[in-house]
């Protein structure tokens, strides 16, 4: 069931603007110098994909996204840029060295294979298949509760196992991240603590 | 119709994997990761709604991608400031310690 019920030209021409969105974002955030420019236009690029996510039936997912991706993932890579970003260029973009010319080259045969095999796939057949088979089953509507139902009967031992590693992440990341306490002796023979203040 | 995101999905990667290899900064290294983990979930999300649209075994998929590629980006950026606060450097090409 759509949550976004619209006429076929308006659908196209929303995707449209979102793609424009991801294609101009994720260049800004490759070819930029300033990395706070390139930090907003990751943020540009995760936004675009969640409501392109609306479009496509999966309103859960979006709003994961939107939640997770932006609130959380961008919101660390901006703090993580401002602590420790230095200006040092005054140019809008980096000039390219030998290697990242032959990094373009490749990557762009790579994508150019990958869209000649998207486009060579006989995408009509398969929903032919998909459809005639989903005629057969029985349809009840899928919604969010169907994907909580899933992650706890068939997804239950992934679902744990994530947990365990959510927790275990958090835990790393502070460990790693906190700053030293130095233990010393000085000239008394006594063992002193030195806090270590040059990063926050 | 079904075409254009499979596209756009694609373009990502590739876009992902040029920034991850050219980069010179290490929180646009873990930047670029993150386009390429979006461009698998759109990849997937297309495919859950257009072919599996009773179950949505690809949107659950999805969910454990955002849910780890959060935790990756998490721990990455506290080894970025680890190692920032050491060498108060950024540059990539300087964390040699570690070769032979």
């Amino acid at each position: 069931m759509n949550i976004i019920e619209l006429s076929e030209p308006l659908h196209e021409i929303i995707f449209f603007l979102l793609e424009i969105g991801v294609i101009l974002g994720s260049l800004g955030v490759v070819l930029f110098n300033n990395i706070v420019y390139s930090a907003f236009f990751l943020g540009l690029v995760f936004s675009c994909i969640s409501l392109s996510y609306f479009a496509l039936n999966a309103e859960f997912v979006a709003a994961a996204q939107i939640l997770i991706y932006v609130g959380a993932v961008n919101v660390s890579i901006v703090s993580a840029v401002m602590l420790i970003n230095k200006p040092n260029s005054s140019k809008m973009f980096p000039s390219w060295a030998i290697g990242d010319k032959i990094t373009f080259l490749i990557c762009s045969s790579l994508f150019l294979l990958l869209v000649s095999v998207i486009s060579n796939t006989p995408w009509s057949n398969i929903t032919l298949i998909t459809e005639s088979k989903a005629l057969l089953e029985v349809d009840f509507t899928k919604n969010v509760q169907h994907i909580g139902y899933l992650l706890l009967t068939q997804f239950l031992l992934p679902f744990e196992l994530l947990s365990i590693i959510l927790l275990v992440a958090l835990i790393g990341a502070i460990v790693i991240a906190r700053r030293e306490n130095f233990v010393k002796t000085n000239r008394k023979r006594e063992l002193q603590i030195k806090k270590d203040f040059t990063v926050f | 119709m079904l075409e254009h995101v499979p596209n756009l999905g694609a373009y990502l990667f590739c876009i992902g994997i040029f920034g991850l290899v050219t980069s010179r900064n290490m929180v646009r290294a873990l930047m670029c990761l993150e386009l390429i983990f979006n461009a698998v979930n759109i990849n997937l999300i297309t495919f859950s709604n257009s072919f599996d649209t009773q179950e949505t075994k690809g949107e659950i998929f999805v969910i454990f991608i955002i849910a780890i590629a959060a935790a990756e980006a998490a721990i990455g950026l506290a080894i970025v400031l680890a190692i920032y606060r050491n060498k108060n450097s950024t540059r990539i090409d300087q964390f040699n310690l570690l070769k032979w």
